[in-house]
């Protein structure tokens, strides 16, 4: 087990940066998510610790060692691919005893050594196929054996989850949940998927255009977001933004929605007024009697998904999601009443930085 | 059951008298194509004076195996065969292994110069090895290589569309299985010959046998290179089954047959890999 920090780390593909001057503290045996849309860099953040990627500046540590100019194979890290990359003329077992033969290991302590593997990741029966005879779910396991058997110090992933069905993601997810609380190895997983870093990290990194843009555990990223990206993409459906005007009042704060209602928020810190936005989430935003509430609306969608339902409404202010049980039974085109929850409500000044509460 | 309409009849009999006459012109091509290779057979059967008698005997009156039996009992045969196959069988290691690693260090590896070497092998497939063959026979001459295997194997090592081949199929490996073995702590040589050859030994195969073939069959080359009877080639060392008194057609297709044999097994049995090669070649990626 060990931490990862990364000191103004940047990464430049042909004058393109790509990472940009990015400083991140992994913690010990820790299970980190690196989240963000395609193309934010967290893949190649990822391949910049495992050493697949040469850092252009700055300085890796991974046990208070600087890695940043030791071989991949030095750096006692392990990864598992998004494609698996498992060798495909190799039987189960020796895939993953590859690196061990690598290392010239004799083949008896190899074998015991994936036997212990198989044992942990249920791949006993496996062990003589080769991966073009196993399932997705099966292929998962045996890259994650091949990583473990080298009993790394860190474990990287790079969207593993991704090429699975919906219901497999679902149980490889709780097996990799498992396998962290068994081996309390320290984790770095990169996904675009925000429901596995939410259920799998006990810390989220979110990045965007190489950057960072904020770093907490899920119930931080999901209450209190730092800025407008983080409260947009963290989510799903997303936080609706409304634009209003702001001022400091005895109360707090005072906002106008445009042309529409004024909202009394708890105290946010804010010196001087200016033109914001009001950030709520489906759930916080509540459906009242036309006439009644902060916003009038017409209901213009309602889609019903079982446990929930979700009310697409048309206001003043542009579209808006509400997410609540029990809506299926709103036409399109009933007028209806919006109620802000003053508690969860969130303000986004002109440079998108949510505004802390006092 | 409804009836097939008479339109439709016909017009199914027209396409099958089609097809049939079709098929009856392929089997009368191949039948001509095959009938000197057959009659060649034949020949190497009968006895000579049966041979050059008037006449068009399809099957010999006198089935006699002496022109077998005086090739491989009179001439160098042998020893012709081990040169064929010591010179064709180290050519051919030699090829596959050199192609792989330039292959795979034109395809996998940075290092100053590597567009120029690869622009440098395209540019030498562009050049006729017989363009070369006299600057060859100087050089092993020099090299005082004639008359030996090496100065046999040496020129044919030349090989830039096999490189050109190894380039493209590890060019089109994933990266994760190169990167997958890199951060297993695998270098350039465990890269090359325990990830990428054992996942193209399908097209190592196949150039292997395209190479042995072309290799066998090489007649020019063995033939300026060596001399001496007991270095020479099958290929060359058939010419020499001459008489003093004149042409005998049955020896000399006898040890033709004997000559070509090996080859013909070596296509029977990997027939499909050989098609798969002589494809690559092509430049169909099959």
């Amino acid at each position: 087990m060990a931490s990862v920090e990364l000191q103004n780390i940047s990464k430049v593909f042909g004058g393109l940066r790509v990472i940009d001057n990015l400083n991140l503290t992994v913690p010990d045996g820790s299970f980190t998510a690196l989240l963000g849309p395609s193309g934010c860099g967290k893949s190649t953040l990822l391949r910049m610790i495992a050493g697949l990627e040469q850092i252009s500046d700055g300085s890796a540590l991974i046990g208070g060692v600087d890695i940043t100019h030791e071989d991949p194979a030095r750096r006692k890290v392990a990864m598992v691919f998004q494609s698996y990359a498992l060798y495909p003329h190799l039987t189960v077992e020796e895939n993953v005893c590859f690196s061990l033969s690598l290392a010239g290991m004799p083949k008896a302590a190899q074998k015991q050594r994936a036997a212990g593997v198989a044992k942990m990741l249920q791949l006993e029966p496996l062990m003589a196929r080769r991966p073009a005879q196993l399932s997705g779910g099966q292929r998962q396991r045996v890259a994650i054996g091949r990583a473990l058997v080298r009993n790394p110090e860190v474990f990287l992933f790079d969207e593993p989850l991704s090429n699975l069905d919906a219901m497999l993601r679902v149980q490889m997810r709780l097996e990799l949940a498992k396998l962290h609380k068994d081996l309390k190895t320290t984790m770095i997983y990169v996904t675009h998927d925000q429901v596995e870093a939410m259920t799998l990290a006990d810390q989220i990194v979110v990045l965007e255009k190489g950057k960072i843009q904020q770093v907490g555990s899920p119930w931080q990223l999901y209450n209190q977001p730092a800025n407008r990206f983080v409260a947009s993409f963290i989510g799903s459906p997303g936080m609706n933004f409304l634009a209003a005007k702001a001022e400091p009042s005895a109360q707090g704060l005072s906002l106008t929605l445009v042309d529409t209602a004024r909202v009394q928020l708890p105290a946010h810190i804010m010196a001087t007024p200016q033109s914001v936005e009001l950030g709520i989430r489906p759930e916080h935003l509540h459906l009242v009697a036309a006439g009644a509430g902060d916003i009038a609306g017409k209901a213009v969608l309602v889609e019903y998904l079982g446990n929930t339902s979700y009310a697409y409404i048309e206001t003043a202010l542009g579209q808006v999601i509400v997410e609540a049980d029990g809506l299926e039974g709103i036409r399109p085109g009933t007028p209806v009443g919006l109620r802000i929850d003053r508690d969860k409500a969130h303000v986004f000044d002109q440079s998108c930085m949510a505004l802390s509460r006092a | 059951m409804t009836a097939i309409s008479n339109p439709t009849a016909n017009r199914i009999r027209r396409i099958n008298l089609a097809a049939g006459a079709l098929t009856a012109l392929i089997v009368l091509m191949a039948v001509f194509w095959a009938f000197p290779i057959y009659w060649v057979l034949v020949t190497t059967l009968k006895p000579e004076q049966d041979i050059v008698r008037p006449g068009f005997d399809l099957w010999p009156d006198r089935l006699t195996f002496d022109a077998y039996t005086h090739v491989l009992s009179n001439t160098q045969i042998g020893q012709w065969y081990l040169n064929s196959l010591v010179t064709a069988g180290s050519v051919t290691f030699a090829v596959v292994l050199m192609s792989a690693a330039a292959g795979y260090a034109i395809s996998q590896l940075e290092f100053p110069g590597r567009k120029l070497l690869w622009w440098l092998i395209l540019a030498s497939f562009m050049v006729p090895i017989p363009a070369l063959i006299v600057n060859h026979f100087v050089l092993m001459s020099q090299f005082k290589l004639l008359n030996t295997w090496a100065g046999v194997i040496l020129p044919q090592l030349l090989a830039p569309v096999t490189v050109m081949i190894y380039k493209q199929f590890f060019d089109s490996v994933p990266k994760e299985f190169r990167e997958a073995a890199v951060m297993d702590g695998a270098t350039q040589m465990q890269l090359l010959f325990r990830l990428y050859l054992p996942m193209n030994w399908g097209i190592t195969t196949a150039l292997a046998i395209i190479t042995f073939i072309g290799a066998w069959n090489q007649f020019l080359w063995p033939f300026l290179a060596v001399t001496t009877q007991d270095k020479m080639n099958v290929t060359v060392g058939i010419t020499q089954v001459t008489d003093a008194f004149g042409v005998k057609y049955a020896r000399d297709l006898a040890s033709a047959v004997l000559a070509g044999l090996p080859v013909a097994l070596v296509y029977l049995i990997f027939q499909r890999r050989v098609t798969q090669a002589i494809m690559l070649t092509a430049g169909i990626k099959g």
